[in-house]
């Protein structure tokens, strides 16, 4: 049994994982789109170079699907243009920082998201299209259905911080869940 | 302008049904604009776009537009970019596509009604700056292309990415003030890429205009396009010869930059060169306009935007030597 200082404190490595099931809500309604983690200081980390995990944002019909992705760092993360027209994707803000220059249809670019943190991405030719990529340093990480579910999958028996992040979300959260709670409910005002 | 409210009450009744469907989206853009070329404009259009089941993409458009020019004694192309002027609505694409991916390469079908696929053609990059002026190259007058072109037939690609060619066959299915006469129509295009940079070479051949004074001949058109973008820059320019109107041929060019910096927050900037010569029909004397424009399109909200355009023209009497045009347009998505 494992019992460190931080916020993995009585992770349990070697017993059983099991799935945490949750919701989040936002006041009354389910939040859809957001996303769920748990710190994991200690996990085993993410492979690298060619074994390195990769993950789509496809482009089509004037959209980025899915419109929230969530990776963990260092994963690879291929731009596709599914669609009919022109696209140049880009990020400038926050998080990592990229410009895929213009690319026709069946073309695709790709970006290595190495370091944490919320990744505004639009299309520089249709100011319509944007999406959000937010990069966690935890393999423990759920996106929630439009009815505000999510399942993290195979979780260590163990208390974590966890963390909440939606679109449009003024703050994050932030609170201690463990197994031993059953299923963990995050609530925005 | 009851058709509008039709149109826009359909777009209503459709919108909470696709909003439970991921893979189709409802768009509905509403613009009014004035010009010092003594224009005003209105113009709506609906776009209805998505997935259908084994693969099959669809896309329809629907369109009204209405302009009032107050002074009879110059002529103006002010927002005549996207819209055909007719004051009813007007379906402007209803077409299926099915792409397929063989091991790397690119082909594709499409069918029914789409604009034709000459040079740089989408309605994403003539209709960008939502209201304002269409290049002169496409500019139906004059020129032999105009971006109310339409045809009534099928599309293939075949190719890679990186190197494919596109040919279109069926009949033109023109709207808007200049349309052509029946019969069949062909344009061939091939496109590459390399980096950033986009090239493209097309040819058409198609029936006369219906203001053409041989009614049996065929218009020729052949264009060159090239587009790059990188760091928020896109430069365009395309460049094409052909026939208007069966009669003694018109050659243009354009060369453009988009502008949206980091810094520039809401505001795209456009800069437009162009010229278009050609010989007139009757008096068999070469003409020509020549056209520079400053602009910007700025995001108000998320679903408004603001288009102002400063633009410098020679060559033609007929028009007004300056102007500028101001345009709001509205726009909602569904999802």
């Amino acid at each position: 049994m494992l019992s460190r200082p931080g916020s993995l404190e009585r992770a349990v490595f070697g017993q059983s994982a099991g799935d945490l099931h949750g919701i989040a809500r936002a006041g009354d309604s389910p939040a859809r789109d957001a996303v769920v983690w748990l710190e994991a200081p200690y996990a085993r980390p993410p492979a690298t170079g060619a074994a390195a995990p990769r993950v789509v944002l496809d482009q089509r019909n004037l959209s980025f699907i899915p419109h929230v992705l969530v990776v963990r760092v260092g994963t690879k993360v291929d731009f596709p243009n599914n669609d009919r027209v022109f696209h140049n994707v880009f990020s400038f803000r926050d998080g990592k920082r990229f410009d895929l220059g213009m690319y026709p249809v069946g073309a695709r670019r790709q970006v290595m998201f190495d370091q944490p943190g919320l990744s505004r991405i639009f299309c520089n030719i249709h100011p319509n299209m944007a999406a959000y990529v937010l990069v966690v340093d935890s393999p423990y990480f759920a996106r929630t259905d439009e009815s505000g579910a999510f399942t993290i999958a195979a979780v260590p028996a163990g208390t974590y911080t966890y963390h909440a992040w939606r679109p449009g979300a003024a703050a994050e959260l932030t609170g201690r869940w463990s197994s031993t709670d059953g299923g963990l409910q995050v609530e925005w005002p | 302008m009851r058709a509008l409210v039709l149109l826009m009450c359909a777009i209503g009744l459709v919108q909470p049904r696709i909003a439970r469907a991921q893979s189709v989206v409802a768009e509905a853009a509403l613009t009014g604009g004035l010009s010092t070329d003594e224009v005003s404009a209105a113009a709506a259009q609906a776009r209805l776009f998505g997935d259908l089941k084994n693969g099959i993409r669809f896309f329809g458009e629907a369109a009204w537009a209405g302009r009032s020019l107050s002074d009879d004694d110059h002529d103006t192309d002010s927002f005549n970019a996207a819209y055909p002027y007719t004051n009813r609505v007007q379906i402007i694409e209803a077409y299926g596509e099915r792409v397929f991916r063989p091991q790397g390469g690119l082909a594709g079908i499409r069918a029914g009604r789409f604009r034709t696929p000459f040079g740089i053609y989408n309605a994403s990059d003539h209709a960008y700056f939502g209201f304002l002026r269409a290049p002169l190259v496409r500019y139906d007058e004059y020129s032999p292309l105009s971006n109310s072109l339409l045809e009534h037939g099928a599309d293939l690609v075949v190719g890679v990415p990186q190197l494919h060619v596109e040919a279109a066959l069926g009949a033109p299915a023109d709207v808007g003030e200049m349309t052509r006469r029946s019969g069949l129509d062909a344009v061939v295009r091939l496109q590459g890429y390399y980096g950033a940079l986009i090239a493209g070479v097309s040819y058409m051949q198609t029936p006369n205009s219906q203001l053409a004074l041989d009614s049996s001949g065929r218009t020729r058109v052949t264009g060159v396009d090239l587009r790059w973008m990188h760091a928020g820059v896109q430069l365009r320019g395309e460049w094409m010869s052909g026939r208007p109107t069966g009669e003694p041929s018109a050659t243009g060019w354009y060369a453009d930059a988009l502008i949206h910096r980091p810094r520039m927050g809401p505001v795209t900037a456009v800069v437009r060169i162009e010229r278009l010569d050609w010989t007139d029909a009757h008096a068999g004397e070469k003409e020509f306009l020549s056209r520079q424009t400053v602009g910007a399109r700025i995001r108000l909200t998320n679903a408004l935007a603001l288009h102002v355009n400063a633009l410098h023209e020679t060559g033609d009497d007929e028009y007004l030597p300056r102007a500028l045009d101001v345009a709001v347009t509205w726009t909602v998505r569904t999802p």
